[in-house]
C-alpha cells in the first residue's frame, strides 16, 4: 500500500474546515471521508498480486555496449491493471527507463523493454520489480515488490581486437606457404615442394632432388602445438588506475589479444588469474571456445587489495604444467613486489619455461617527467625520472634472468605483447 | 670551486627572473586557493560581527541597575541614599511592589524608580499603600493610577530651571538640572513647578491622605548629577520629608508574575486548535506519501579507485616538502644521461657508470656548442644551491639534450 500526494493535499485543504465550523464533528467527518476514499481506492485499484513476471533478452554484453532485456508483465487477475512499474537494477547497470507506465488488460501480457549499459565489468543481477497501481480516486495505491531474477554479464570490452587482423596477417606470413621462401622462419620441417626462383639454395633437399627429376626444396614452418600459460596478477598493484581504467583491465585486454592470436597460430592457451589464491582458470579450451571461455572467466574478476603471492603462483604453475611452455605474467613492474616476490623464484621458473613479463606503464609518469616551469613541476619531473630509472633497472634485472619484458602504455600493451609473441615464434624460441 | 655551476651561469643570463616570477605566481595561486576555501567562513564571521554590532547599537542605553540605591555607578543613586541615611532618615530598599507596600506606613515616603518594570498587579497593590509617594519618571499607567490630575504631555530637553512655584521643597532648593525630562499637564489642586511652556516637570498632588510628587526626570537622582545646582537639596526636601524612606527599585518581573493565568492554549479559539491538529495530520500524510519509495535503494560494492601514479606524485611532494634538491637534481641528471647515452652511441650501462663520466662529457661537448666544463657541471655537477638553480638545471639539461638530438 502507498498513499499519494493528492491525499496529503486534500488533508491540507481540509484544515480550513474546522476554522469555518469549529467542532470535533467537522474533523471526524473529514477524516472519515478521506479514509473512505483510501479504502475505495485500495479496493478498486488493479490487483498487483495477480501479476506474473517473465524475462527474456541478452545475458551477455560487452562493456560499453547496450544489452536489451525484456520484462514481460502478465496480468492473471480479473481486472485491467494500470500501474507505474520500476525494474530495479544496481546503479552500475545503468538501466533505463527508470520507471514505466504499464496498462495490462485482464488475462493479457505486455512487454517492458529495458536497456542496460553497464559501466563496469561483472555480473549485474536484477534486484526486484516494483509495481504501484493507483486507485480511481488517486488517493491511495497498491504496491508490490516481487523478484524477477535475471543476470546480465558485462564482459571485457576487448578493444584491442582491432589489432587482430594485422597480427594474424603477420602470423600467416610466418606460417603460410609463402613463408617457405625465407629460411629460418621456423625450425619445424613442413613439406617438400618444387624449387622456384628466389628460394634459398641452402634449403634444397638434395636427397629428394636426386630421387626426382626436379629440384626440390624443404619448407619450414614455425612450431605448432606449443603451450602458452598466461598468468593475470589480480593483486593490489593491478588495482591502480592508468588513465581512468584499472591496470587489470589493460592486462585483460592484452591477454585476450595474445590468447586469440596464439590459438589461431595453433598453440594451446591456458590462463590463470591469481593473487593469493587461484581466482579463475581457463585450461584445455579448444580453439573455438577459447575466447568466450576467457572472456567469461575474466568478467567477474576485480582486483583484490592483497599482495601478489609469487611463491604460490609459481608452485601452482609448476604443479599444473609439466612440459615446457611460455609463461606470460601480466603484472606491474613494482620494485618492492617484484624484487621480494618474483625475482628469487625466477630461476625455478626459467629452468623449465620461457618467461615473459608484460606490464602496463602509466603515461602520467611520462607527462610528469616532461613537466617544466615552476618548482613543483621540476620536483614532479625528478620523481618521475626516479620512477623510470627504477623501472629500467628492474627490466634490466629481469632480462638478465632471461625473462622477456614488455613494458608499454595502456593503448600499446596489447599489440606490443602480440608482437613479442610473434617475435619469439619467428625466432623459434617457443 | 673551479667550475662554475651551470645553474649559476644561467642565473646571470636572466633565468632567475622567470623562475622567481613563476614561484611568486604559484605562491599567489596557493594564497588564492586558501582564500577561496576560507572566504565562506570569513563571510560568516563578518556577518556575525555586523549583527552583533547592530544588536549592541539597538540595545537600550541604560545599565541594568540605573537609579538603584545601592549602585555606585554614574547612573546609580547610592549617593542620595547615603545622604538620606546620614541625615537620619532610614532607607529601606524594596525589590518588589509587595515588599514596598508592606514596608510603607503613614510616616514614610515611597520613592518609585524604574516604574516601567511594574506590572498592573503591582500598580493596583501600590494604590492601597499608605504614606507619601515620589514617582520618578513614571510610566503613563503608573501616573494614571497613582497621581490623579497629572498627565504626561511632552518631553523637554531644557536642562536647568528655576522653581517658580509655591512648593516649599522646590523654592528652598532653587534651580535644578533636569536634562531630558517628561512634562506634565496638571489640573485640580495639583502644584506645578519648574515649568516649561506651562507644563510642569515637578508636580505635587494631594490624593486623599497622601501626598504624591511626580518628578519628570531621573537625572537629579543619579550619582553623576546629584551634586549639581540644587539637585541634592530638592531631593532631600522631597524624600526626607518624613521619618523614613522606602525605595522601590523593582526587579524585572518574573514570567507569569501578575500576568493572566490563562496559557496560550486557553486563549486560542477551538477552531484554530482543530486547524493545527488537522495540519499535523496532513503533514503526516505527506510524509507517508514521500516516505514510500517505488522500490528499494540498491547498494553495491564500488571498485577501488587508486591512481597508479599516486606514489610518484607523493614522492614529488615529499621532495618538495623536504627541499631535496640533491635527490631531485641527481634523478634529473641520471634521466638525462640515460637519454643521451644511446644518442651518443655509447653502451647503455655507461649512463650510471662514474668511470664513463669523462667520455660522456667529452662526447656531449663535441656535439654541442658548450665546453666540457659546462657540460660536466650540468651532467655531474654539485647540487643546486637554491630552487632557482634547480629550475635552471632542468632547462640546461633540456637544452643539451635538444642540441645532441639535433646534431
Amino acid at each position: 500500500m502507498a498513499l499519494t500526494g493528492r491525499l496529503g493535499l486534500l488533508a491540507l485543504l481540509g484544515a480550513v474546515a474546522p476554522i469555518l465550523l469549529p467542532s470535533w464533528w467537522t474533523l471526524l467527518a473529514l477524516w472519515g471521508a478521506l479514509l473512505l476514499g483510501v479504502l475505495v481506492d485500495l479496493a478498486l485499484a488493479g490487483n498487483v498480486r495477480a501479476l506474473r513476471f517473465h524475462r527474456s533478452g541478452d545475458t551477455n554484453v560487452r562493456l560499453g555496449e547496450t544489452a536489451h532485456v525484456a520484462l514481460i508483465v502478465e496480468n492473471l487477475g480479473r481486472r485491467r491493471l494500470k500501474a507505474r512499474l520500476r525494474d530495479v537494477w544496481p546503479p552500475s547497470a545503468a538501466a533505463a527507463p527508470r520507471t514505466v507506465h504499464v496498462d495490462v488488460p485482464a488475462g493479457e501480457r505486455r512487454r517492458v523493454d529495458m536497456a542496460l549499459t553497464p559501466t563496469r565489468r561483472g555480473d549485474r543481477r536484477a534486484v526486484t520489480v516494483v509495481v504501484r497501481s493507483v486507485g480511481p480516486l488517486g488517493l491511495a495505491a497498491r504496491q508490490l515488490s516481487r523478484s524477477a531474477p535475471w543476470t546480465v554479464r558485462a564482459l571485457p570490452a576487448f578493444p584491442s581486437r582491432r589489432h587482430l587482423p594485422a597480427k594474424l596477417a603477420r602470423l600467416r606470413e610466418l606460417t603460410g606457404a609463402h613463408v617457405a621462401l625465407i629460411r629460418g622462419q621456423g625450425t619445424e620441417f613442413d613439406s617438400l615442394r618444387e624449387y622456384v626462383d628466389g628460394d634459398d639454395v641452402r634449403s634444397i633437399d638434395w636427397r629428394a632432388t636426386a630421387r626426382r627429376a626436379d629440384v626440390v626444396v624443404r619448407t619450414w614452418r614455425p612450431e605448432r602445438d606449443r603451450r602458452i600459460y598466461m598468468v593475470l596478477d589480480t593483486g593490489r598493484t593491478s588495482a591502480g588506475r592508468v588513465g581512468d581504467i584499472p591496470r587489470l583491465d589493460c592486462s585483460m585486454d592484452a591477454a585476450l589479444l595474445l590468447g586469440t592470436l596464439a590459438s589461431r597460430a595453433g598453440d594451446r592457451v591456458d590462463m590463470l588469474a591469481y593473487d593469493r589464491r587461484v581466482r579463475t582458470r581457463v585450461e584445455g579450451a579448444s580453439r573455438t571456445d577459447l575466447l568466450p571461455a576467457m572472456v567469461h572467466a575474466m568478467a567477474p574478476l576485480e582486483p583484490e587489495l592483497l599482495e601478489f603471492d609469487a611463491a604460490g603462483m609459481v608452485s601452482t604453475l609448476m604443479a599444473r604444467v609439466r612440459q615446457r611452455c611460455l609463461v606470460v605474467l601480466l603484472t606491474e613492474l613494482n620494485t618492492a613486489a617484484i624484487e621480494e616476490g618474483l625475482l628469487p623464484l625466477l630461476p625455478l621458473l626459467t629452468a623449465r619455461h620461457l618467461v615473459m613479463v608484460a606490464a602496463v606503464s602509466d603515461p602520467r609518469v611520462g607527462e610528469m617527467a616532461g613537466a617544466r616551469g615552476d618548482l613543483a613541476a621540476v620536483y614532479d619531473a625528478a620523481a618521475a625520472e626516479r620512477a623510470r630509472a627504477e623501472r629500467r633497472r628492474l627490466t634490466a634485472e629481469l632480462r638478465s634472468h632471461g625473462v622477456e619484458v614488455v613494458d608499454a602504455p595502456p593503448q600499446d600493451i596489447a599489440p606490443a605483447l602480440a608482437d613479442a609473441y610473434l617475435a619469439l615464434k619467428a625466432a623459434g624460441r617457443l | 670551486m673551479v667550475m662554475q655551476s651551470p645553474a649559476r651561469a644561467h642565473e646571470t643570463g636572466g633565468g632567475t627572473n622567470g623562475g622567481g616570477a613563476r614561484g611568486e605566481a604559484s605562491a599567489r595561486q596557493v594564497a588564492g586557493r586558501r582564500w577561496r576555501s576560507a572566504r565562506g567562513v570569513v563571510a560568516a564571521l563578518l556577518a556575525m560581527a555586523v549583527i552583533a554590532v547592530i544588536l549592541a547599537a539597538l540595545r537600550p542605553s541604560g545599565s541594568p541597575d540605573r537609579l538603584d540605591p545601592t549602585s555606585p555607578k554614574r547612573d546609580g543613586s547610592r549617593a542620595l541614599a547615603e545622604i538620606l541615611k546620614q541625615h537620619g532618615t532610614p532607607v529601606t530598599v524594596a525589590r518588589h511592589a509587595a515588599q514596598a507596600v508592606d514596608a510603607s506606613g503613614t510616616g514614610t515616603v515611597m520613592v518609585v524608580t524604574r516604574s516601567e518594570r511594574l506590572t498592573q498587579d503591582d500598580i493596583d497593590r501600590m494604590r492601597g499603600a499608605q504614606g507619601d509617594l515620589l514617582l520618578v519618571e513614571p510610566t503613563a499607567p503608573v501616573l494614571e493610577a497613582l497621581a490623579p490630575g497629572v498627565e504626561i504631555q511632552n518631553t523637554s530637553f531644557a536642562s536647568t530651571a528655576d522653581p517658580e512655584c509655591s512648593l516649599q521643597a522646590a523654592t528652598l532648593a532653587g534651580s535644578v538640572t533636569f536634562g531630558q525630562s517628561q512634562t506634565y499637564e496638571v489640573s485640580g489642586n495639583a502644584v506645578s513647578c519648574y515649568e516649561v511652556d506651562q507644563e510642569a516637570r515637578l508636580a505635587q498632588v494631594q490624593d486623599g491622605p497622601r501626598t504624591v510628587t511626580v518628578l519628570g526626570s531621573s537625572a537629579p537622582l543619579t550619582n553623576q548629577h546629584l551634586a549639581e545646582e540644587g539637585n541634592a537639596a530638592l531631593l532631600m526636601n522631597l524624600a526626607g520629608a518624613r521619618q523614613s524612606v522606602v525605595w522601590l527599585a523593582p526587579d524585572i518581573p518574573t514570567e507569569g508574575a501578575g500576568a493572566g493565568q490563562e496559557s496560550l492554549t486557553d486563549l486560542l479559539p477551538f477552531g484554530v486548535k482543530l486547524f493545527f491538529l488537522e495540519l499535523i495530520v496532513a503533514v503526516a500524510l505527506v510524509a507517508l506519501w514521500r516516505g514510500r519509495r517505488l522500490g528499494p535503494v540498491v547498494a553495491e560494492a564500488l571498485p577501488v579507485v587508486v591512481r597508479s601514479a599516486e606514489t610518484v606524485e607523493g614522492r614529488a611532494r615529499l621532495y618538495r616538502a623536504s627541499r631535496a634538491r640533491d635527490r631531485a637534481a641527481g634523478a634529473l641528471r641520471s634521466g638525462a644521461r640515460e637519454r643521451l647515452v644511446p644518442l651518443l652511441g655509447l653502451p647503455r650501462s655507461s649512463a650510471q657508470d662514474p668511470a664513463a663520466a669523462q667520455e660522456i662529457v667529452a662526447a656531449v661537448a663535441r656535439r654541442t656548442d658548450r665546453d666540457e666544463a659546462y657540460v660536466g657541471a650540468a651532467l655531474y655537477g654539485p647540487e643546486p644551491v637554491d630552487d632557482a638553480g634547480l629550475i635552471a638545471l632542468t632547462s640546461v639539461l633540456d637544452d643539451l639534450e635538444r642540441q645532441v638530438r639535433q646534431s
